[in-house]
């Protein structure tokens, strides 16, 4: 009899463990949907602002091709080439500020701020973001969330390349 | 950028009572939201009677605890619990901003009961200690609620990373930097002449340090003065210095912020001989938005604050030698010395609450999910349902 509570105390120990571990996990995919959903906003917003340069008389013909290549490559990546097609509308971006003493006009210098704003706002979101997703990645490789499988049929999150040097 | 108003709900895991660096900020930051047309409220531990700001919510009188090496006055327990429970639950807030999570605080356990979006700023900076590691492993699942982390420094981040595994975002704290632009220079205080400033009776505010380079300096700079400014009994510590230099020294006992302003456009060094314990050197901040040149330790958040040695001139801490030799150096370079002040004075510009509470407010909005609100987890809600106190 004293066994018997014994095991079914464990058991329930077990139980309560295992689905505090589940809630956990849950709430750590959560994050990473929400922290993702705010930085593919924010990218997205980028890329329309790279094609408005592209568009504009801040740029000269070959620079505009660039940027307009790049930004709709960035657009329909799919997650997994994402951080490298971003990257290289990062790169493209640069090269185009790299010459921003030349640009004088107002209504362009407007676009190049709302740039700038939106360039320190990816920067964090991505930090933010490629914490939660390490953090996710690690939980889901200890071996209790292996073995009883707590994450389901969720797909690992893919972590996003943080380019230090963006921009 | 402030479009929507938003409900935020800090919460300040030490005392209001007692005046603290991690207070402060709090204050400072509540009342830079408040302009801005935010509903703010923190929740605190204090003394039910005294006068509160109308934005401070008390959660009941703290208690003293030994942690870290200092003693903190926090507030935990079950009446705290549900205190900091029935705020979640009836603030309808849009974000909670927790401070210092990861101690036995009211944050904790806010962390703990909250859900939604949830940022946390981390202050200490610490050696690395076994015993935060071996709490690690109850912490991590609290900790990682959070949507995104921020450290005060880099040495904050570093004991973050160092102890939790858990990477964050620096934003220094915040100072209003116009208050202390505009001092005059008052006739009294100059010359060659050393200022300090705070509590100088604890030792970790190293004013022993300072006063063991004196004999050194004096010998240089014969009219060297050294201005204490702040509380605390002159005379003990006047007792440790050498009777011929006792007149050497001067204290201006507990000074105003106007006077503060004066201050530090007078003196020709503000040194900051401290020997640890600070997470953050917001004084060092103030001190270069004054126009001072300063002189500090090299303790790791004061170098982050001086861009290790480019906005002030860094000493080997507790070495009185070190720092004399660099007193000396800088008094009898002026050029040098006027270089240091105006490097800072720029400087000081990055630690105005324009730009950290535009920061801190930019991270608030990527937290925050649109129609989501703070509630108390669900494990929270089945709890109590389960002991039919709902």
């Amino acid at each position: 009899m004293k066994d018997f509570i014994l095991y079914v105390a464990l058991a329930l120990i077990a139980f309560w463990y295992l689905s505090f571990s589940a809630g956990r996990l849950d709430r750590l995919h959560h994050r990473v949907e929400t922290s993702w959903a705010t930085l593919d906003s924010l990218l997205q917003r980028r890329a329309a602002i790279a094609l408005d340069v592209a568009r504009s008389a801040i740029t000269d013909p070959a620079t505009s091709l660039l940027l307009t290549a790049s930004a709709y490559h960035a657009r329909s990546a799919d997650i997994e080439d994402r951080s490298s097609a971003e990257s290289v509308l990062s790169g493209a971006l640069g090269m185009m500020l790299a010459e921003r003493e030349s640009i004088v006009a107002q209504s362009d210098q407007v676009l190049l701020h709302e740039l700038d704003q939106l360039t320190d706002k990816i920067r964090v979101a991505i930090s933010i973001h490629v914490e939660s997703v390490t953090r996710t990645q690690l939980i889901r490789s200890k071996l209790v969330f292996r073995l009883f499988r707590l994450a389901g049929t969720a797909p690992l999150p893919v972590i996003y390349e943080f380019e230090a040097d963006a921009i | 950028m402030m479009d929507r108003k938003l409900r935020i709900g800090i919460v300040c895991p030490y005392s209001w009572d007692v005046p603290g660096g991690v207070q402060n900020h709090i204050r400072d930051l509540a009342e830079f939201l408040i302009h801005n047309g935010h509903h703010v409220e923190v929740l605190a531990p204090a003394t039910e009677s005294e006068d509160l700001p109308d934005y401070v919510v008390s959660a009941g009188r703290s208690v003293s605890i030994p942690y870290n090496g200092a003693v903190a006055r926090v507030l935990f327990g079950v009446v705290a619990n549900s205190r900091v429970r029935s705020w979640i639950n009836e603030g309808n807030f849009d974000l909670l901003h927790l401070h210092e999570p990861a101690i036995p605080s009211l944050s904790l356990l806010a962390c703990w009961a909250g859900e939604g979006p949830m940022i946390g700023t981390f202050h200490a900076a610490a050696k690395y200690q076994k015993a935060i590691v071996a709490i690690g492993p109850i912490l991590e699942p609290v900790i990682e609620k959070l949507s995104a982390r921020i450290a005060v420094s880099e040495s904050a981040r570093l004991t973050l990373t160092a102890h939790l595994e858990t990477d964050a975002i620096v934003i220094p704290n915040g100072i209003y930097a116009d208050n202390y632009r505009d001092g005059t220079s008052r006739p009294e205080w100059q010359g060659n002449t050393i200022g300090f400033l705070g509590r100088f009776e604890e030792d970790r505010k190293g004013l022993p340090v300072l006063l063991d380079a004196l004999p050194i300096i004096s010998r240089f700079i014969p009219d060297i003065r050294v201005l204490i400014a702040g509380p605390g009994d002159s005379e003990e510590v006047l007792e440790r210095v050498d009777p011929q230099l006792r007149n050497r020294v001067e204290f201006l006992g507990k000074i105003s912020e106007e006077d503060k302003a004066d201050f530090l456009a007078s003196v020709s060094l503000y040194i900051a001989p401290n020997t640890g314990g600070e997470s953050f050197g917001i004084i060092l901040a103030e001190a270069m938005a004054g126009g001072a040149a300063v002189v500090a330790s090299d303790i790791p958040a004061f170098a982050d604050v001086l861009g290790d040695g480019k906005y002030g001139a860094l000493f080997e801490s507790e070495n009185s030698e070190n720092l004399a030799k660099v007193i000396i150096d800088l008094l009898r370079d002026e050029r040098k010395r006027k270089e240091l002040a105006a490097a800072g004075a720029v400087h000081a510009q990055r630690f105005d609450w324009s730009q950290v509470g535009e920061e801190i407010f930019e991270v608030y909005q990527l937290a925050i999910v649109k129609g989501q609100k703070v509630s108390l987890t669900s494990e929270n809600r089945s709890w109590t349902r389960l002991l039919g106190r709902d």
